[in-house]
């Protein structure tokens, strides 16, 4: 909705609702081999989440133009909220090993016993070895009540949990343009961003801004030399809240959470679930605060057909949101606070375009980017480990860790010397008791999990009819922890009847050496890939048909890797799990992740 | 006039958006009860249940279980292959080289003081809990704070009606035993009578598991005061003699010993279990056998804990051979041929193939060869007899604790698969280990006679009575009664043998009386100044 009042002053409401649904059900065959609780059992779980997000935001716009300037003043207000509800259930004991049949009866099952239940309850369960439904309610009185089962049980033990919450964000802004003789343009912008995921006193950040630029090519004083110049500086604080969830400033108490977990022996539940304290309140909850500062020049040559852009930045983030341990004695042994921690990142990134061939039938342009990233934990007391390795006698074997002094994801780990005579792993011994020990002797081997360069050049020619467009992409300075070598490809494998790669097999390993984490699986991530490459042709079409264009294509993604990384694939996303409840997220960790997909279209473009 | 209606707009608009959705950010109670900071449990029965099921984790095989046993000469966990490694964490125990950020050092840390604070949260008087519920709160609370003083020395405290920012007051040595005692006196005043034989009930706090526990920590109350001060301390003669008494006071509620020593880990009934925790048994059964002991139930298992041989060599029995039969005691349990035909007291034949299901999986500890239901002399997974042996060596037959094939090391089973592979009956106080206590608080005072306790239990096992008990011999009776029971370290510590020389204790960790305590979890240190690190780390 917009309206305009006068030429200059103008307003605009945006509203917005966006609601999703989603729902879950997954099953394990009781025909399943060799896992504890769903052999000859049976196991599946049924989850909901909904979604529901409202927005409004509503802002007042005044332009106004004079002689030799121009002044743009925005004020506005928005409003968000974010409501998740939905449910948790799984269930024990099967009558059929048809996964659909499963699936089926536990949904049916699931909504069955929800109509059973009058009034409203948080969860409730039921197993053989119990006579009777039991629901756990929260509202208006915590109580549990336990009631005859009037409905068909599809599965033999069944648990299910509410959940219902909203959490709402509410900001008050304002920006000031002015340009001065189109050479000096001044930016000042201030947002006070509120959000219910923080206490009264601290629920509001006030985040100012100001930036200002030069278009030095303008000034007489440059001449025609350059036809773009423009100098940039900003800088700023901007708020985070993310990661943090639902209530954790105040002291709430629920029903604990029960799972598949709770239904133990096969299908019985034993423990009565109880009223729990699920968040003890922290009261100094506040806005995670990043201040940026960015310096930059835009130039270009020859009505920029050389152009390009250098910018230098620091970014620094204080105040962290993040799960620490809590003085015991605590509710939960991690609690989310704002550390006395920073991490700042600083660096570079250049780009310069160029039109090789700029006729009437022909072009070739080509770009270029670079960038380069410094980044540093600070001032942080403590450390956390990180990046959990997975697979067999690797539990709670992890990679990374995060300390001040080091960058973020920070490899962590023993330094592997070589197989000794007898086929053994020898690691560096670090605390100097004469012993190389995988585990007592981990240090941080000065490599992490984030690219220093990142690069990319785009390539477009066309002639007539005919385009090509290519686009390589690069990251340099940075280590892949070969997990899936870890855990897979080792002597010790051969034992439990598992293929190995024909490099472990000639490594001359020990086939009953331990393996353990170090140096030995931590390569080099480096790599260049094709990411993109395309030719297209347009037919030439005389335009009196009922065809008004018509054009074919051939693109092709990820088309090559040029890797010395011996995985599949050194661009790594794959989440290895939480090692602990700080729950930081790891990065280059390769855990049987899936290769980028090479894709090959073709592509028929037709108008009529 | 175009200006005053250009205002009127503007502050339609406003105000529609003023009205609509400015708010005041406050969240609702919509799955939660909101407090701005502790005011009392909603509903102290259900936290009752919710402090108990927190108990239930002493089912783990992990954590307090692994410091209790693995950091003894009970138990070890070789790598073998890649099985096992886990970060070290298995093999640091049992060396004695653990480091200051272990996690199954900083885990019970955490755990038995969330359950001590839980339990201070039923007993908050804003929470209005009955009796009987705060009676259960200070047996929990009690349990707690003692672990956390047996393991680490020092036991940091919330007052539950100071804001939650506040730093916890941290107890040691004898004021941590004073609270301790003080809640176990409570406990034992408010919690009921149960009879001997109704064991179904000793799931959640008795006035017998109240006063087993006073007992136990009146045992140990030497040791605790002198544990961030030297070490050394004698027992005091009057606690000595409140253990006797208290000893006494369970035996008079008809708790007495068991004559069928392996009944007493099933989920029936019995005279000696005091206290059980609704844990499954699961982890005890299968973290030690073979991936090829299977029963239909549970397809193998995870081949991991064994006992040393100088930990088997303390019973009587041939030290090469534990076949049924073969004149060993009956503690050390035994390993059959063959299963036992389908229909035996308290089993099943899920796999009708007229075998009781699991009944081959022997009892106590296993050694030598293994053999199927069907008497078939079972094989390891490459082909080889699954043959378990005394020793741990690595590929070149030296002794190692990493390296390891699958069958070395001697394996102990107390509960057994065939009457269910994951029961949740874990057996926590029973009657035995209060007599060994009586034992012990008469041989350190020098009263009774502590030599006709022990023959009472020993007569009992069907092993000889002994002449003239001595330290050792009650050390040794403790370790061949109550092994894998989760007292080996405390066992230990008290007689003075911890820091002994065992095989595969580091070298330079013999006599390292550092290792009498677990270091202080260094994020604990940083969030709370009144804790220091303990001596040596």
């Amino acid at each position: 909705m917009e309206y305009e009042f006068t030429p200059e002053l103008s307003a605009k409401v945006n509203l917005g609702y966006d609601k999703s649904d989603s729902e879950n059900v997954s099953v394990l065959s009781s025909n399943i081999i060799n896992i504890d609780g769903v052999s000859n059992v049976g196991a599946g779980t049924f989850n909901t989440l909904e979604r529901e997000n409202q927005l409004l935001e509503a802002t007042v716009n005044y332009r106004k133009e004079f002689e030799n300037s121009n002044l743009d003043v925005l004020v506005g207000y928005a409003y968000q909220d974010f409501r998740n509800f939905g449910f948790n259930s799984a269930a024990r004991g099967f009558n059929t090993t048809d996964l659909n049949g499963m699936g089926g009866a536990l949904t049916s099952t699931v909504n069955a016993a929800q109509n059973a239940i009058s009034g409203s309850f948080q969860q409730f369960y039921y197993a053989p070895n119990r006579d009777d439904l039991t629901v756990n309610r929260l509202f208006p009185n915590a109580e549990t009540t336990n009631q005859d089962i009037n409905f068909a049980r599809g599965v033999q033990a069944l648990v299910f949990d509410n959940f219902d919450n909203t959490d709402e964000l509410q900001s008050f802004f304002g920006r000031i343009n002015y340009t001065l003789s189109n050479k000096y343009i001044f930016t000042a912008t201030m947002r006070a961003d509120g959000s219910s995921r923080f206490g009264p006193e601290n629920q509001y950040g006030y985040f100012p801004s100001g930036a200002f630029a030069w278009q030095i090519g303008e000034e007489d004083f440059i001449g025609d030399g350059f036809s773009t110049l423009k100098l940039r500086l900003s800088g700023g604080i901007t708020g985070n809240q993310d990661g943090l969830g639902f209530g954790q400033f105040v002291a709430r108490q629920r029903y604990s959470q029960i799972n598949l977990g709770t239904i133990q022996n096969g299908v019985t539940i034993d423990n009565e679930n109880g009223l729990a304290i699920i968040a003890t309140d922290q009261p100094d909850l506040r806005w995670e605060e990043t201040t940026d500062f960015n310096i930059g020049i835009d130039f270009g040559f020859n009505n920029d057909r050389l152009s390009g852009s250098i910018d230098f930045y620091r970014r620094d983030t204080q105040d962290i949101l993040l799960q620490t341990p809590p003085a015991a004695p605590s509710t939960n042994p991690f609690q989310f606070g704002n550390v006395d921690a920073s991490v700042i990142n600083q660096g570079v990134e250049f780009a310069l375009n160029y039109d090789f061939i700029q006729s009437e039938d022909t072009t070739f342009g080509a770009s270029f980017n670079i960038a380069y990233n410094e980044n540093e934990i600070n001032d942080f007391a403590g450390s956390i480990n990180l990046g959990p390795v997975n697979g067999p006698g690797l539990t709670g074997a992890f990679a990374q860790r995060f300390e001040a002094g080091v960058p973020l994801f920070s490899y962590y780990m023993a330094i592997f010397d070589g197989f000794d005579g007898d086929g053994n792993p020898t690691y560096v011994d670090i605390d100097g008791n004469g012993v190389g020990d995988p585990d007592a002797d981990k240090t941080f081997v000065d490599e992490d999990g984030l690219p220093d360069i990142t690069t990319g050049l785009n390539l477009n020619f066309s002639h007539k009819n005919w385009d090509v467009n290519v686009f390589l992409a690069g990251q340099f300075g940075f280590s892949v922890y070969n997990n899936t070598a870890n855990a897979l490809f080792n002597a010790g494998q051969l034992n439990t009847s598992r293929n190995i790669t024909v490099d472990a097999l000639n490594a001359g390993e020990n086939p009953s050496a331990s393996t353990a984490v170090s140096t030995r699986f931590l390569e080099s991530g480096d790599f260049v890939r094709l990411q993109n490459a395309s030719i297209g042709y347009n037919v030439p079409l005389s335009g009196d048909g009922t065809l008004k264009s018509l054009r074919l294509s051939v693109t092709g993604q990820n088309l090559f890797l040029i890797t010395d990384y011996s995985g599949i694939d050194p661009e790594v996303t794959v989440n290895t799990g939480q090692l602990n409840q700080a729950a930081l997220p790891s990065r280059g960790i390769d855990w049987t992740s899936f290769p980028n997909p090479r894709t090959i279209t073709f592509g028929l473009n037709a108008t009529f | 006039m175009k200006r005053r209606q250009v205002k009127f707009y503007v502050m339609t608009l406003l105000s529609v958006v003023g009205l609509s959705s400015c708010t005041d950010l406050e969240i609702e109670e919509s799955d939660s009860f909101i407090d701005e900071g502790f005011q009392g449990l909603e509903n102290t029965a259900s936290a009752v249940n919710q402090m108990y099921s927190g108990v239930s984790r002493l089912g783990d095989q992990a954590n307090i279980y692994a410091l209790r046993e693995v950091t003894s000469d009970a138990l070890l966990i070789p790598t073998r292959g890649a099985d096992w490694g886990d970060n070290g964490r298995w093999r640091k125990l049992h060396q004695h080289e653990w480091g200051l950020e272990e996690q199954d050092i900083i885990t019970p840390f955490d755990n038995w003081n969330a359950s001590q604070l839980a339990a201070s949260q039923i007993l908050d008087e804003r929470s209005g809990a009955t009796p009987g519920e705060a009676a259960d709160a200070y047996f929990i609370r009690a349990y707690s704070m003692w672990s956390i003083l047996d393991l680490f020395g020092q036991v940091p405290i919330r007052d539950t009606q100071l804001p939650t920012t506040a730093i916890p007051e941290v107890f040691t040595g004898a004021a941590a035993v004073d609270l301790i005692i003080a809640d176990l006196d409570a406990a034992i005043l408010g919690l009921p009578a149960v009879a001997a034989g109704n064991t179904d009930a000793m799931n959640r706090g008795t006035q017998a598991a109240a006063r087993f526990l006073k007992a136990k920590v009146l045992l140990n109350r030497h040791i605790y005061d002198a544990q961030l001060t030297g070490g050394g301390g004698t027992p005091a003669a009057a606690d000595m003699a409140e253990v006797i008494s208290l000893v006494d006071a369970i035996a008079a509620e008809g708790y007495a010993l068991e004559a069928d020593y392996f009944n007493i880990f099933r989920n029936t009934s019995d005279t000696e279990t005091i206290w059980w925790t609704e844990s499954g048994v699961g982890n005890r059964i299968w973290n030690g056998l073979h991936y090829n002991l299977t029963t239909p139930e549970q397809a193998g298992g995870w081949n991991g804990f064994s006992t040393l041989a100088e930990y088997f060599d303390m019973f009587e029995g041939d030290p090469n051979s534990n076949l049924e039969g073969s004149g060993q005691e009956e503690r050390r349990g035994f390993v059959p041929t063959e299963g036992v035909a389908a229909g035996a007291e308290g089993t099943v034949d899920d796999d009708n193939d007229g075998i009781a299901d699991g009944s081959n999986i022997g009892f106590g500890f296993l050694l030598g060869q293994q053999y199927g239901p069907d008497g078939t002399a079972l094989e390891d997974r490459q082909g080889g007899p699954l043959s378990f042996s005394r020793e741990f060596v690595d590929g070149d037959g030296a002794p190692n604790l990493i390296n390891n094939s699958e069958v070395t090391g001697i394996r102990v089973i107390k509960y057994n698969p065939r009457f269910g592979g994951f029961t949740n009956h874990s057996i926590q106080f029973r009657y035995a280990d209060a007599l060994l206590m009586k034992a012990e608080a008469e041989l350190r005072s020098g009263t009774g006679n502590a030599t006709a306790t022990i023959n009472e239990l020993r007569t009992v096992r069907g092993v000889a009575p002994i002449g003239d008990l001595d330290e050792a011999e009650l050390l040794e009776e403790r370790g061949k009664e109550l092994f894998v029971e989760g007292w080996r370290r405390n066992d230990m510590i008290r007689f003075g043998q911890y820091l002994r020389q065992w095989e595969f204790k580091g070298d330079t960790e013999t006599a390292n009386d550092t290792r009498l305590l677990f270091p202080i979890p260094l994020p604990q240190l940083l969030a709370n100044p009144n804790l220091q690190q303990n001596p040596g780390y």
